[in-house]
């Protein structure tokens, strides 16, 4: 895998971090619910689901 | 359900695992070895009885707590593309075999170093195992219904720990060199990995649609808790933050926890199948971690009022509904994620004991007088014996310790503490200044605040309901640093790695380095220059002799092993096999055969004792690598320069070979023109002899004579014509006429002079036709002396009463004429040599009896101006010509050729 594909996934790391770190995760700390559930647990699970899929994409589509 | 069916059930299972690694190891295929997904799915030895039983625990008592343990891995998952990638080259090329080997060859290969760590992680680890036996027992009691009896003797609990301590001990130990990889074990860990997912996924689903009506059944019953919004939001920024700290902490753990070091880094097979486990590592934990939510509530729901420990609703749900099937199910995925872990980190552990503790502290002398069969038994014993032996002192801890505690302490405590590693281990992969004291200092002093911080306040209230004494002074002194808004955990974690990396940094860049450190330290940061030669980036001086390191060797390899590894280093850095003394190479490349053995440290140090080092400057250090480094890219170029010329030289005697070829063909060439020359002569000659010698002859003879010598000499002309043509032909000279034209007219006109000569023979002849358009643009002189040229062809090899048939027909935007004659087939090496000037067959039964030899030579000529092809092919009673020219030359016009009257001659 090239050096810039690579530091794809590092910066998918850095913005993991970011985005499960304050202030952005108390964005989503309230009791109200999204798609009938409570709204922190469907952002948690939603940024995992995306960050998976990312990193497949990116593992798959640069692979040498 | 019973003790002993339960018991016989585990048994069963075991042995399951036993064939797994039995199968894995025996048959050592490529569907093994190259499987990534067995080592992605030996990464989930991460999910450990604590994930199976405490975050469902975690979750129905403090809410989102039990997330944090998962999000930290994935934060972290991702840049193992870069993190782990370069540790798997430096542990392949140093040989190593552990954690401890891995952060203390960075610092300069320090025997105390590694010492230090091992015991860390001793401590850290001896709990955590503990808490897998505390899960495993507890649940055994708890799915047979009984109670856990007070004597260890006689409780079945600890029979199982005993059948798992010697499974471990058995497989864990096949290979004396410690950095080999362990694919049974791996392979075994792995369908543990599998089964328990699939365990979990069985329960989950059971409680969503057997316990309740659906997930939005669970979900709208459990939000009727009071304390059900709470519990899913964080207590304002406070909360947050603390979940912040706990996803930092298992962030670390993952890379640092020596199971997962071991799985990831020692046992990965090829470099690529991190880049799988980076996306279905985080799949895997997701789908673990989605049935957690469902499982904790539905069990709160199911257990409302009553005092049940939360920690085991997963196995008392399926009790409650008296569903033995999916109970037992549950216990075995519990038990598959205890005994992946407690193997993985025996074996982990009974490495660092043996390599960094018990060997280089206590058996290095022993060992330097046996021989290699001796000592390969007693490295395994040594390492058979702490593997058995550490369960059994986990086994002791469980029994004294921590009976009182929830797993989910247990388990962050052991993170936090293994935490401690951080700024030593990331400070070796990524800054060439930290150093051993400012390692060692950061390391002590982080301990000391997680023992004061954590370990008394767990431990020593299982004795005491309150401090006492000094101890209380102590805490009541240092009351000043309590966090109010963390949680004990996170404070001590904040605390402790704050003051651990402070001092190891400040320390690092206030005093000067050792030289070997730095070493170690340019080796480990630019892993990706020295990967290829990293025996040249070791810099020693001194004294050596390499028959007393290859002593040594033999004492640990054997003799034939140390021959085998002395010649591939003789080939590799082209040394001559008699040379005496060592140099710096010999010494990093013996090291790294021993450190898979015993250890790098103790390497090191066997070493030391046969040769004689100078002392070497830092200064001296820097520079050398420095030019080496220099060296590195200069040897690259000259590679790169040197592949250039050995392709440049391979171009040319190719080009040369073609010369040669060329030349001999001309040589042919000219032999076939004289020899094809000289038939008419002599036939013009030898009737020119009669006729001048005898004047008798009769008149109608010598009429004949005359008309042989006329005949000789057109056909004598026809050669040389032919030879000139063809000349020009190959040279370009002749231009072709390309006008639009109709290809059936042409091959008409090509038919008609010799259509007498067909008759004569009684041939039929005959076309079909498959075309579209008749139009094509071409040269048609050109064209009809093609046709003639393979008709006369034909017509020469065809027999009386055979049949020359002529397919004109469209293919892929090509026109393909196919001209077929019924006759003797062609010898199949010739079919691409009739095309050659003056071909002669071998067979001299099919050789041409008339012409100048030039007429295929010609027509393929006359293709390849039209940028077609021509080839001959063998086809059931005789040859076809197959003639293929692209469409482009035709025209687009459909109209029908007028009165063209197509009827078979013939």
């Amino acid at each position: 895998m090239k050096k810039r594909h690579e530091q794809k996934l590092i910066i998918l790391s850095i913005g993991l971090f970011i985005a499960f770190s304050i202030p952005i995760s108390l964005l989503f700390n309230s009791e109200k619910e999204v798609f009938g559930y409570p709204m922190l647990l469907v952002y948690v699970f939603a940024v995992w689901m995306l960050s998976i899929i990312i990193s497949f994409v990116i593992v798959k589509k640069y692979d040498e | 359900m019973s003790s002993f069916a339960l018991f016989i059930v585990v048994l069963i299972y075991l042995a399951l695992l036993f064939l797994v690694a039995h199968l894995a190891e025996k048959k050592k295929s490529k569907i093994w070895i190259n499987n990534p997904y067995i080592y992605a799915l030996s990464l989930a030895v991460y999910c450990t009885a604590w994930t199976y039983y405490g975050s469902i625990g975690v979750a129905a008592t403090s809410g989102l707590n039990y997330l944090p343990v998962y999000i930290g891995p994935i934060v972290v998952v991702p840049a193992w593309i870069y993190i782990n990638t370069r540790i798997v080259r430096i542990s392949r090329v140093n040989k190593i075999s552990s954690l401890a080997d891995f952060i203390s060859l960075r610092y300069g290969n320090s025997r105390s170093f590694s010492a230090i760590i091992t015991l860390v992680c001793f401590f850290a680890i001896i709990p955590y195992i503990g808490l897998q036996i505390k899960a495993i027992s507890e649940t055994f009691h708890l799915v047979t219904e009984t109670k856990i009896s007070p004597n260890i003797l006689t409780d079945s609990g600890t029979f199982v720990v005993v059948l798992i301590a010697v499974f471990s001990s058995y497989y864990g130990t096949r290979y004396v060199d410690a950095s080999e990889k362990r694919l049974g074990i791996i392979s075994a860990i792995a369908l543990e990995s599998f089964l328990k997912l699939f365990f979990i996924i069985i329960l989950g689903l059971f409680v969503i649609y057997y316990a309740f009506d659906g997930f939005s059944d669970l979900y709208q019953k459990a939000s009727q808790f009071p304390d059900f919004k709470a519990k899913n939001t964080f207590n304002g920024i406070e909360g947050a933050m603390n979940w912040m700290v706990l996803c930092m902490i298992s962030g670390t753990a993952i890379c640092i926890l020596p199971r997962q070091f071991h799985t990831a880094i020692v046992e990965n097979r090829q470099e690529k199948h991190i880049k799988t486990a980076i996306w279905f590592f985080p799949l895997y934990l997701l789908i673990f971690t989605v049935f957690i939510f469902p499982i904790a509530w539905g069990g709160r729901l199911i257990f409302n009022g009553q005092n049940v420990n939360p920690e085991f609703y997963s196995i008392l749900i399926p009790q409650h509904f008296d569903n033995t099937l999916i109970t037992v199910f549950v216990f075995l995925g519990g038990l598959s994620s205890s005994i992946s872990m407690i193997i993985i980190s025996a074996i982990t552990l009974s490495i660092m004991l043996s390599n960094n503790l018990i060997i280089p502290y206590g058996l290095l002398g022993k060992f330097k007088a046996e021989n290699e069969t001796q000592n390969t038994r007693n490295i395994t014993n040594i390492r058979k014996f702490s593997i058995f032996g550490l369960i059994i002192v986990a086994f002791a801890f469980y029994k004294y310790f921590i009976l009182k505690t929830s797993l989910d302490s247990v388990g962050l405590i052991s993170f936090v503490i293994i935490a401690q590693l951080a700024p030593a281990f990331f400070g070796a992969i990524f800054w060439r200044r930290g150093s051993y004291k400012g390692a060692v200092a950061g390391l002590s002093a982080g301990l000391i605040i997680c023992y004061f911080g954590l370990i008394i306040p767990q431990y020593y209230f299982s004795y005491n309901s309150e401090l006492k004494g000094i101890l209380r002074d102590l805490y009541n002194a240092f009351q000043f640093f309590d966090i109010s808004f963390l949680t004990r955990i996170p404070e001590i974690f904040f605390w402790s790695v704050l003051v651990n990396t402070a001092l190891f940094t400040i320390l690092s860049v206030s005093m000067k380095g050792n030289y070997r450190e730095r070493n170690f330290a340019e080796l480990y940061v630019d892993i990706d220059k020295y990967i290829q030669n990293h025996e040249n980036a070791f810099i020693w001086r001194g004294t050596a002799y390499v028959s007393d390191i290859q002593n040594i060797l033999e004492r640990f390899l054997g003799k034939k092993k140390t021959e085998q590894a002395m010649r591939i280093f003789n080939i590799k850095y082209n040394i001559d096999s008699q040379t005496e003394t060592a140099d710096s190479r010999f010494i990093k490349f013996s090291e790294n055969l021993l450190a898979g053995r015993i250890g790098t440290a103790s390497a090191k140090i066997l070493i030391e004792g046969v040769t004689k080092e100078d002392k070497i400057s830092l200064k001296e250090v820097l520079n050398i690598l420095e030019e080496s480094k220099e060296n590195i890219t200069l040897n690259k170029k000259l590679t790169e320069k040197s592949e250039e010329l050995k392709q440049l030289s391979s171009d040319l005697s190719t080009a040369n070979e073609n010369l040669i070829v060329k030349d001999r063909q001309k040589d042919d060439f000219l032999d076939s023109v004289a020899h094809e020359l000289r038939t008419p002569i002599t036939a013009i000659r030898s009737a020119g002899e009669i006729l001048a010698d005898d004047d008798d002859i009769p008149l109608d003879i010598k009429r004949e004579f005359l008309n042989n010598i006329i005949t000789e000499s057109d056909r004598l002309s026809e050669i040389i014509n032919d030879i000139l043509y063809l000349d020009k032909l190959q040279h370009g000279e002749i231009a072709l006429n390309i006008q639009e034209n109709n290809i059936i007219e042409t091959y008409k006109k090509a038919l008609n002079p010799i259509f007498h000569l067909i008759q004569q023979k009684f041939i039929h002849v005959s076309e079909v036709d498959l075309l579209n358009d008749y139009l094509f643009k071409y040269d048609e002189a050109r064209f009809i002396q093609l046709f003639q040229n393979i008709l006369g062809n034909a017509l020469k090899f065809t027999d009386e009463q055979g049949i020359i048939q002529t397919k004109f027909s469209q293919k892929d935007d090509n026109l393909v004429i196919k001209i077929f004659n019924t006759g003797k087939n062609i010898p199949d090496e010739d079919l691409k040599l009739i095309f050659d000037k003056f071909y002669q067959s071998k067979n001299q039964n099919i050789r041409k009896p008339t012409g100048s030899g030039l007429g295929l030579a010609i027509s393929k000529k006359i293709t390849e101006a039209h940028s077609g092809n021509i080839k001959a092919e063998n086809s059931g009673l005789g040859v076809t010509f197959t003639i293929t020219l692209p469409m482009k030359n035709i025209v687009d016009d459909n109209t029908e050729p007028e009165g063209f009257n197509f009827n078979s001659p013939g």
